[in-house]
């Protein structure tokens, strides 16, 4: 089989949808913000090295440590382990790529423009400064009245939808293209915690985006749910952790996954207890959505409560503990082979220990008294973020590097490397256990603390670990080009990646292996298909299969990246007006039309693409068999809205109870009008599904009526709520003085009426295509996965009706 | 900007005397705190330790074979280990833990629950005990603005303060904290106490200073540009003193 | 049943129901009282009509999924993305009302 030569043009990398081609650019980009993101940290340390320094000003200062716990949690942590798992996981389960890989290059680009738009956010009167928490109220528009804030809003929503974008497809990918024999209990503990990852991703991060939607709203169009007591510093604080809790463990466990094999490989033994390791994962992923009031037990949320998430932190911590032992474990009767992956993936678990003994502490409320808020904090999460997840990943890419590239890394610079970035992370961070006096996030410190000695300690460590990533550019760089061949199998490892070429072939593999009963691999090959590749069945669907990296391009997903990117800064970029008018920022209006309108031009574009995607005949697909991917990933994506609407109704449901008075029922919106949306919504059901009716039976007459009634139903939905917008804000409902009803109803209906609006899009787009005859012979599953999305709209209003208009 | 004053660098012991420590806070933290340590040295030392053993004991040399389940590329591994070791050690680290953090649920308790009465001065309380003292005391209010802290002191010489925060020694001190604009957080490191400073909310924290002297305040939550000078002065002084002065304002 | 009369059955369901939902908030007790009488006989306080206006929602909303959206006929595996959504949105919910009003 030949090698292809690949050019070395950018638009092959502009245009790819290849999983290993996006995993690499993953990969180099998360590096590059993991530089940007520790050139901040050591200028905020060399800030700190010595007391009353000025080398940084208060407010640089507080926009330094913001943007790097920003750009580290965000930009690196998981994008690096993704770029790991777009590369390594279709080839571990034995698929070809992702279920959409079109999606998959359109989650990258989003990534990407999303960085900028934060980066960006310094030039716009300073970048967010208030902490990667963000909280509220100092983040309102009266307190932060600058738009740097705005700018670094819309990266993180741009990037909270690239990730939505890429669990969607990796869930769809593993439950349903999983190689015949491949059972979830045969895949090795990386993809497992991949698993996990995607699924705490998919719950949790719709809850960031409603906060962070929220927060914009209030910032731009005075609404006050961040901005009251009733709802304020402890709504933020509850929205934010829900979803900040365990956002710390997804970027947590990809690495954890990553050094459980990485031990198995160099302990040439099977892991011990790999069930309970992956077991314990779940069971941790599970547990960690029900702890985030341990970050709010000085808040004042009550005895009762402070108690109820003690015991679930404590809960938490138990599965860790079997992870840990059973790694340990793992090392009995070895024949341990002390490698750079090694040294990282045993270096990080021990660092892991430290990190997870020092969460105990602050699971006590007594001690967290004292700690909460101090550098004690700061040390026992930067173990777990940098010592297990940073290491756990850079011994990820000493592992990966021969597969990705062919070639091997010098072991002796990458055994220095691990030594220096050892050595320098403990003399880095332990210190901070000791300074657990000093508050977070202070510029600087008075010379009679006596916390000098410990800073500049730990400034010393800081510049050791930084400067030994030198090391590790150099030896991956340059053995990029002198490194010996590393063959296919470099560290004898059993994973199917390692079955594969160094770097594997576009299509990955020749033909896709079948695991026995037994648990070996059969790698048949077909007869009468070109470069000895065969499909099991023999059976061929569409042009699917890349024979070379320059077939499957698409330019769609980057445009529609870009697109999305000038919308969201249009929306974030406008100058303040007045600040006592309600509409504190007008966005501006140039980049969000232009935004739109490429947007809705590269959505076309790449619905028109034919670009199809070869799907195996025989996969693994418990528990979904039978169910078609695209219908798979809708219903993923519909468990996420779920989320979404469901923290927007949990915000008006806190505020609510936390308001000694409400308005009565009636005296501000008419029941009358949300009667009728209602009605017309409920049609609009009726008529959507008979429109898949219709299609199904073939009657073309049928489908265009029913689509033109659900058409004309939806337009009169949003006529109804825009001549009941235009008569509240005449009868000054929208106003200061209804402060939070008014602020609860308008920003929730007003979302739900954006996904009225999308949904109106789309059902011209199926009347457009059903002019042309398209859905009426057996194609009718776009007018079902529309119908989907339709009625969960109609759901939704179903439960907004009742709690806005009636209670 | 107020820069902080000098604070002693001793710390308290167990409260054989409770004059040595600085606040009965001081003592409850210092107590658990220094059990978690000796546990978590305990634990860390031992998986360290039999780390370092296993990695030693079982590392790769030259006439060295492969173990007999050695992984092998062409079929998934053979299932490897007992539940029941994992069990064990489960259940072991479950017990400490448990053990660790409902043994501070007294703690907690006593952090959280203010006895009745301030600065009203007479019983010295013991670890955990409350205060058997006037309950018609008034509470000091203290609030958070940016970038300095209020010290509102009731009674028939009412007044707010400002950078310095005056109390009388081995009184019981109950504190009100609110904010009057953004979330901040009141803390006073010496006695090992704070507590979230959030509009519209009002919590209570409450201590008896041990010794007098000046202990460093601070806030602890990031509010601003400003957030490093809200620092402030708690002033510990004699009682008769402390009366003298609040009468004198 | 011929499924566009199920159809036409479940939306027959789903207005009727919001029907009773409009009407049932000329039931609310006025300001002064809280409880009030239905035909003079039975008394609905404003705790009972938020719950049956929420239980005649979920009622809907169970009704469209299972029908319109086809879950009854779908794996059981379908309605777990959604289910597990619930739970968590429920779970939040439930955490914050004990922070906020359980001492």
């Amino acid at each position: 089989m030949s090698q292809e030569i690949l050019p070395a043009r950018l638009s092959r990398w502009l245009f790819t949808t290849n999983h290993k081609e996006i995993g690499i650019l993953y990969i180099i980009t998360s590096l590059f913000f993991f530089v940007a993101a520790g050139l901040l940290a050591l200028t905020m340390r060399s800030q700190l090295s010595v007391p009353d320094n000025n080398l940084l000003s208060p407010e640089l200062y507080n926009q330094f440590v913001t943007v790097h716990g920003l750009l580290m949690i965000f930009w690196v942590l998981s994008p690096f382990a993704f770029g790991f798992a777009n590369y390594i996981i279709p080839l571990q389960i034995g698929a070809r790529d992702l279920a959409f890989p079109r999606l998959n290059a359109m989650s990258y680009w989003f990534y990407l423009v999303s960085g900028a738009a934060m980066i960006m956010s310094f030039a716009f009167g300073g970048a967010p400064d208030l902490g990667w928490t963000l909280y509220s109220p100092q983040t309102s528009f009266q307190f932060t009245p600058t738009i740097g804030l705005n700018v670094g809003a819309a990266g993180l929503i741009l990037i909270v939808v690239s990730i939505t974008m890429s669990s969607v497809n990796f869930l769809v990918t593993m439950f349903k293209m999983r190689a015949p024999g491949m059972k979830l209990k045969h895949m090795p503990v990386f993809p497992w915690a991949i698993l996990v990852t995607i699924f705490m991703m998919l719950y949790a991060f719709p809850s960031f985006l409603a906060a962070l939607l929220l927060l914009y709203v209030d910032r731009a169009f005075g609404t006050f749910y961040f901005s009251s007591i009733q709802g304020g510093a402890l709504l933020w604080d509850n929205v934010f952790w829900f979803f900040g809790h365990p956002e710390v463990y997804i970027v947590l466990f990809p690495a954890v996954g990553l050094i459980a094999d990485a031990i198995a490989t160099y302990t040439r033994r099977p892991l011990y207890g790999s069930k309970y390791i992956i077991g314990s994962m779940v069971v941790a992923a599970i547990i960690s959505f029900i702890v985030w009031g341990h970050h709010m037990f000085v808040t004042g949320i009550g005895l009762t409560s402070t108690k109820l998430y003690t015991v679930t932190t404590i809960a938490v911590s138990l599965p860790f503990d079997v992870m840990v032992i059973a790694m340990v474990e793992s090392l009995v009767k070895a024949r341990v082979r002390l490698k750079a992956a090694a040294l990282f993936s045993l270096g990080a678990v021990a660092l892991f220990v430290i990190g997870g003994i020092t969460g105990v502490y602050l699971a006590s409320v007594a001690l967290d008294h004292a700690l909460r808020g101090t550098y004690f904090v700061v040390a026992h999460f930067h173990y777990i973020m940098v010592g297990a997840s940073i290491m756990g990943l850079i011994g990820g890419l000493y592992y990966w590097f021969p597969k990705m590239t062919g070639r091997m890394y010098n072991e002796g610079l990458a055994k220095i490397h691990f030594v220096a970035s050892f050595v320098g992370f403990n003399i880095l961070y332990f210190p901070m256990f000791l300074l657990l006096d000093m508050p977070r996030r202070i510029d600087t410190y008075a010379p009679n603390t006596g916390w000098a000695t410990l800073n500049l300690m730990s400034t010393v460590g800081g510049f050791i670990f930084g400067l030994a990533q030198i090391l590790l550019f150099v030896n991956l760089f340059a053995s990029l080009r002198r490194g010996s061949h590393s063959g296919p199998n470099p560290w004898e490892a059993w994973t199917l990646e390692w079955s594969l070429p160094s770097p594997p072939p576009a299509h990955d593999f020749d033909t896709i292996p079948t695991i026995a009963e037994d648990g070996t691999y059969h790698f048949g090959s077909s007869p009468g298909y070109p470069n000895g590749s065969g499909y099991p069945n023999g059976s061929k669907i569409g042009n699917g299969i890349a024979y070379s990296h320059l077939e499957g391009q698409s330019p769609w997903p980057i445009v529609v990246a870009f697109a999305a990117f000038i919308f969201f800064l249009g929306i974030t970029i406008g100058q303040p007006s007045n600040p006592n008018v309600p509409v504190t920022f007008q966005p501006f209006w140039p980049l969000v039309l232009d935004g739109a309108i490429l947007g809705v031009i590269a959505l076309y574009g790449y619905s028109k693409e034919r670009f199809s995607v070869h799907e195996e005949i025989n996969v693994e697909s418990w528990p979904f068999r039978e169910v078609p991917n695209v219908k798979l990933g809708i219903w993923t994506f519909l468990g996420a809205e779920v989320i979404f609407f469901g923290v927007l109704i949990g915000a008006y449901f806190f505020v609510r109870t936390n308001s000694p008075t409400w308005p009565a029922v009636g005296t501000l919106f008419e029941v009358r009008s949300g009667f009728a949306m209602t009605l017309v919504l409920l049609t609009s059901s009726l008529t959507a599904i008979m429109a898949l009716v219709s299609a199904k039976i073939g009657s073309r007459n049928g489908l265009m009526a029913s689509l033109l009634a659900t058409f004309g139903l939806g337009v009169s939905f949003l006529y109804i709520k825009a001549t009941e917008w235009i008569s509240l804000g005449a009868n000054g409902v929208f106003s200061v003085a209804n402060g939070l009803p008014a602020t609860s109803y308008f920003i929730t209906t007003g979302v739900h009426g954006v996904h009225v609006f999308a949904g109106m899009l789309m059902t011209f787009y199926l009347l457009v295509n059903t002019l042309k005859g398209r859905y009426l012979k057996g194609d009718y599953h776009a007018i079902e996965h529309f119908g989907l999305y339709w009625h969960f709209v109609d759901i939704v209003w179903v439960f907004l009706f009742p709690l806005f208009y009636l209670i | 900007m107020h820069n902080a004053l000098k604070t002693d660098s001793r710390h308290g012991k167990k409260p054989e005397t409770q004059k040595l420590a600085f606040s009965n806070t001081e003592v409850i933290f210092n107590n658990l705190f220094g059990l978690f340590t000796y546990l978590a040295v305990l634990v860390g030392v031992v998986v360290f330790a039999v780390m370092a053993f296993l990695i030693i004991k079982y590392r790769e040399r030259k006439n060295s074979q492969d173990p007999a389940d050695t992984p092998r590329l062409g079929r998934i591994p053979i299932v490897r280990g007992h539940g029941r070791n994992l069990m064990i050690t489960l259940s072991l680290s479950t017990i400490i833990v448990v053990a660790l953090i409902f043994g501070s649920f007294a703690a907690v308790d006593t952090l959280l629950t203010p006895p009745n009465g301030t600065w009203c001065y007479g019983l010295v309380p013991g670890y955990g005990a409350l205060s058997t003292l006037n309950p018609d005391c008034p509470r000091i209010d203290i609030i958070g603005h940016q970038f300095y802290w209020d010290f509102r002191y009731p009674g028939p010489h009412a007044h707010t303060d400002k950078y310095v925060f005056r109390l009388p020694v081995n009184g019981t001190v109950v504190l009100d904290v609110t904010s009057a604009d953004v979330f901040h957080d009141f803390g006073i490191i010496p006695f090992k106490i704070k507590t979230d400073a959030v509009p519209g909310r009002t919590n209570t924290i409450w201590f008896v200073p041990y010794q007098t002297g000046n202990y460093l305040i601070q806030c602890f939550e990031l509010c601003g540009a400003g957030h490093y000078y809200m620092n402030a002065t708690l002033t510990v002084m004699p009682a008769p003193t402390f009366q003298q002065w609040y009468n004198s304002t | 049943m011929n499924t566009t009369y199920l159809y036409l059955l479940v939306f027959a369901i789903l207005v009727g129901s919001t029907d009773i939902e409009v009407n049932i908030v000329a039931l609310y007790p006025p300001a002064s009282s809280s409880v009030t009488m239905l035909f003079g006989i039975i008394a609905l306080s404003y705790g009972l009509i938020v719950s049956i206006l929420l239980g005649l929602a979920g009622m809907k909303a169970l009704l469209i999924a299972l029908f319109y959206q086809h879950l009854k006929y779908e794996p059981r595996s379908l309605s777990s993305w959604v289910l597990i959504g619930l739970v968590m949105a429920s779970l939040l919910m439930s955490l914050v009302f004990i922070q906020l009003h359980v001492h």
